[in-house]
């Protein structure tokens, strides 16, 4: 029983509930917010303390991919047992949801407490209008991915899924600064959606197939990856059973991660949306697709994830590697440009995964903190610079902003090179840890997806190129206010 | 076939809801012309005098407790926990829909609205209890006369008069249907008594699902099924907005509680249901789509509600065939309508306060900007609205995930039910984009910034009600 998981979900909440409700005193709830964010920032390392003390459990002897789900700390109470009014086959359905946290899930909680701290402190000085409430729907939106992220079992994983939905559409539609705000958060509404009510019915059939066996129904994830390693050990023929249900979750989680054909929504939302809300959809939200590919498609379904998904996947994942390279390097408005890169890094995540090998796996769940990381501190970056400058288009003509903003050019170079993957920056480890497990399954794949890194550091060198130098700079000359230093040296423990 | 004096004795709630409706009809005739009390004090007391029946049904319930005869009564009525589930949903949906008409009845002829509204809240639970189908016809035909009384007299103009018109005609000729396909029933079994029809279904012939189809068609116009569905939104259209709300949800009860009496769970033969599961699944599939195509092109809020509420009768038609093949409990279906009650009744409660408030609830234009102008309404639409998409926190969500839990589960290699699981979950997402519609403009901004300050003490309770069921049902879904 771990207090802080709980106090992970609920302190953000509450303090939404309370900023929602404060009424005359709104303004004065600004600070309240960051503070509500740092206190879960806190709770979120606290938690990470505790999974990796707390002793290994996890044996691991048939490789990652078929190993059970088992929590190093969780929280499951009694009062969370949801007994639905529906019966099938005569077995009423009496599900217990619980809530935990192990490596992968601490990794990224401490990512949503890390970006969601510093998206609400920049959110205080970037957004102009009704502060509060946006600071409120941001951390109801942490409150929600917290949940996503700790929780073990398939219905608190889906319902809070679907519910990082709701404070997300809100705060495109409301503060969106694009062209045009309305638009997107309907197509990014539409589109998640999409994804994930077809994911459901995989998830249902997930949760029923222990009644095949005679096994009460259940969604825990450790009782299902247990079954599911005891079916994967038992030899049955891979992608013979369930596999329409995999090709679902596939569907779904495929969707939120902007794989090739379902990504539209993801140029448009990143365009439309103020930068500091794109900042944690690109960073966290962006990777719940990822996560639930990790959670739940591969150790849930090892029998039914046929050798063609993997395959189809992860050449979709390599050809958005390359795809979205290049169309990074042909926009001109700096948002896209941000956004398709970190499409084109997405894409490697994908190959990890889909190579289910240790190296990948790991690669995948490392690369998922670091591009987290580095795309949303590009992001606070340009929220900055275009605070100072308005929209920022690359084409126009060279801009010379280091001239200007000396700090913050270094920032964007440093990051951008963690962006191209330069050894030494994190953005190294992930990225040849992936290409090195995929490299096992499929060779062709790894090739594709070497030559998006070059164009990774092409697209990476034009920005810095294009904005930072190649002039001085002289036309704004009263714009030198001092930089938001603090908050961004705070980032520089990456390693 | 006599009322047996037990099933009286079960029946007093809604025994003391007709004569109920049936003094507050009176009572306008024996207080004669003098109207000298003004038209607030009226309202009052009639919506009082109908909220004590109402409450006086529920506390009659509780007094005699749950029946524990179960199916042992077998003459015309039948007390199960279907009919109590059916009462229940009633009971819940007209304390709303009182709560809604207080300041929004007809001022002329509120004691017919009254009235009337209390024979439609006793007649479903009659149909709820049948067990015959005598007792079911009288109890369908007791929600219709009613019906068609409250669309005559809520409006006095073309529209309204089209709307009752056109219920009148289809409704009667539903009737119909209903009658022809019950009479080849009893011509098939020799009895009315749905437990002995039930019997009868394992002989299995032709005759016999010719029967049932037409009884279905019959019972599909209250639905609002497609293709019965043409109505709706002329209906809805031409009506007040609680009479709208009455007619988005009371029919639906009735005719769902009917089908789920009249098909039985899990007793209709291999024979019987190879006709009727895919003529429900057709029309189910057909209801959801034509239902969420057409309510996108809608402009019309009224329409677009109608339509709406068609495609809610698909996703009910899916839980209902889960239902007959899976001899699951009925409790996917009650729960589905209960978590429907609140969240359209809800979003009509809103509209109807900001109508009565002074603003206009239209066309969906006509929300521009509502949440500055009157805030309690627009968050009480917002919940609602959430809900219809299915999102979690709401009611909504559970009522759309055990459907799916129903269509899907257990029949993973049929590749039907995929087929209907995939194709609701399409309509679903369809369902969003109209909503969203409505959603979004209620936080535009628009021009006319005048707050709505008229408060309606009736309405605003109701959709408060509303939207704590909503959002308290998440939570507790086996409370549903």
């Amino acid at each position: 029983m771990n207090i802080l998981i709980p106090l992970l979900i609920l302190v953000p909440l509450a303090s939404a509930l309370v900023i929602f409700f404060s009424g005359p005193r709104a303004k004065a709830m600004v600070p309240f917010g960051m503070l509500a964010a740092a206190l879960t920032l806190l709770l979120s390392i606290g938690l990470c303390f505790q999974v990796y003390q707390a002793p290994s459990t996890l044996t691991q002897n048939a490789g990652a991919a078929q190993a059970t789900i088992a929590p190093k700390v969780s929280f499951i109470s009694e009062t969370l047992r949801f007994v639905l009014p529906v019966s099938v086959a005569g077995q009423p359905i009496d599900w217990q949801l619980s809530f935990g946290a192990d490596g992968i899930s601490a990794l990224m909680v401490l990512l949503t407490g890390i970006v969601g701290f510093f998206t609400v402190w920049l959110a205080s000085s970037q957004i102009r209008v009704r502060t509060e409430t946006y600071i409120g729907l941001l951390l109801v939106a942490i409150s929600m991915l917290m949940g996503v992220f700790l929780s073990m079992d398939l219905l608190s994983f889906y319902i809070f899924f679907e519910a990082v939905l709701i404070p997300l559409i809100l705060l495109i539609h409301g503060w969106g600064d694009g062209k045009n705000p309305q638009a997107a958060s309907k197509r990014f509404l539409l589109f998640t959606l999409a994804g994930s009510i077809p994911m459901v019915v995989g998830l249902i059939s997930l949760a029923m197939a222990p009644l095949a066996n005679g096994q009460p129904s259940t969604v825990a994830f450790s009782e299902l990856s247990a079954i599911a390693a005891q079916a994967a050990s038992s030899g049955v023929p891979i992608g013979s059973k369930d596999s329409w249900a995999v090709w679902l979750l596939l569907l779904g989680f495929g969707i939120k991660l902007a794989i090739l054909p379902l990504h539209t929504w993801l140029p448009m939302t990143y365009a439309a949306a103020h930068p500091n809300t794109t900042s944690l959809i690109a960073s966290v939200v962006a990777k719940l697709g990822l996560y639930g590919l990790l959670r739940i498609v591969i150790p849930l379904t090892p029998v039914a994830l046929s050798i063609e998904a993997q395959l189809v996947v992860g050449t979709l994942g390599a050809i958005v590697i390359v795809y979205g390279a290049l169309v990074a390097l042909s926009k001109d408005n700096m948002r896209e440009v941000l956004a398709f890169s970190s499409l084109s890094h997405v894409g490697f995540i994908t190959l990890g995964l889909m190579s289910m090998t240790r190296e990948g796996l790991g690669g995948a769940a490392l690369q998922m903190f670091n591009h987290g990381l580095i795309t949303a501190a590009m992001f606070w970056i340009l929220s900055m610079l275009e605070q100072r400058h308005g929209p920022i288009r690359l084409r126009s003509e060279d801009q010379g902003m280091a001239a200007q903003y000396p700090k913050l050019a270094v920032l964007l170079v440093f990051f951008t090179l963690a962006g191209a993957g330069l050894p030494g920056l994190n953005g190294f480890v992930g990225e040849f840890l992936t290409l090195s497990g995929m490299m096992r399954v499929c060779t062709t794949l790894v090739a594709i997806a070497v030559l998006g890194t070059v164009l990774g550091a092409w697209y990476g060198l034009r920005i810095v190129q294009r904005l930072l130098f190649g002039s001085n700079g002289t036309r704004y000359d009263n714009h030198n206010r001092p930089l938001a230093g603090v908050d961004l040296r705070a980032q520089e423990w990456i390693p | 076939m006599q009322i047996t004096k037990a099933a009286a004795t079960h029946l007093t709630p809604e025994i003391i809801l007709l004569i109920g409706g049936t003094l507050v009809m009176c009572a306008s005739v024996l207080r004669g012309k003098s109207q000298r009390e003004d038209i607030y004090a009226q309202r009052n007391n009639y919506a009082v005098a109908s909220l004590i029946c109402l409450l006086a049904a529920i506390a009659a319930r509780y007094y005699r407790g749950v029946p524990e005869i179960g199916n042992a009564d077998l003459g015309l009525f039948r007390f199960d926990a279907s009919a109590l589930a059916a009462e229940r949903l009633t009971f819940l949906g007209g304390m709303i829909l009182i709560l809604m008409s207080w300041s929004t009845a007809p001022k002329g002829r509120l004691a017919e609205y009254y009235g009337c509204l209390l024979i439609i809240l006793a007649a479903i639970p009659i149909v709820g209890a049948s067990n015959d189908l005598v007792s079911m016809f009288l109890g369908l035909e007791l929600v219709s006369f009613p019906t068609y009384i409250l669309l005559g007299i809520v409006r006095n103009d073309n529209a309204g008069a089209e709307a009752s018109l056109k219920y009148f005609l289809l409704s009667a000729f539903a009737s119909c249907f209903f009658l022809l396909g019950v009479s080849y029933l009893f011509g098939f079994c020799g009895s009315t008594n749905l437990a002995v029809i039930q019997g009868s279904f394992g002989e299995g012939k032709r005759l016999m699902a010719l029967g049932l189809l037409l009884a279905i068609c019959g019972l599909a116009f209250r639905i609002t099924a497609v293709p019965f569905h043409f109505y709706a939104p002329d209906v809805f259209e031409g009506t007040s907005v609680t009479m709208a709300g009455v007619m988005s949800y009371l029919p639906k009860v009735a005719g769902f509680v009917a089908l789920i009496r009249l098909l039985g769970t899990g007793t209709l033969s291999p024979g019987a249901s190879g006709v009727v599961i895919p003529v429900l699944l057709v029309c189910a599939a057909l209801t959801m789509c034509i239902g969420n195509i057409l309510a996108v092109a809608q402009n019309n809020l009224r329409r677009m509600m109608a339509y709406s509420s068609v495609a809610h009768t698909g996703y009910l038609l899916l839980a209902l065939v889960a239902l007959i093949r899976q001899d699951a409990s009925p409790g996917v279906m009650y729960s589905y309508l209960a978590a429907y009650a609140a969240m359209t009744l809800g979003l009509f409660a809103c509209l109807g306060e900001i109508e009565a408030a002074g603003g206009k609830s239209h066309l969906i234009g006509d929300l521009s900007g509502m949440f500055q102008r009157r805030p309690a309404a627009s968050i009480g639409l917002t919940v609602a609205l959430i809900s219809l998409i299915g999102l979690p926190f709401t009611a909504g969500f559970w009522a759309k995930f055990m459907v799916f839990v129903g269509t899907v589960a257990d029949r993973q290699t049929d590749s039907i039910s995929m087929l209907m699981g995939a194709l609701m979950a399409i309509n679903a997402v369809i369902a969003a984009s109209y909503y969203w519609r409505i959603l979004s403009t209620l936080y535009a901004k628009s021009e006319s910034n005048v707050p709505l300050r008229v408060f309606r003490p009736s309405l605003f309770f109701a959709y408060t009600i509303c939207t704590v069921l909503t959002i308290l049902w998440f939570f507790v879904p086996s409370a549903m």
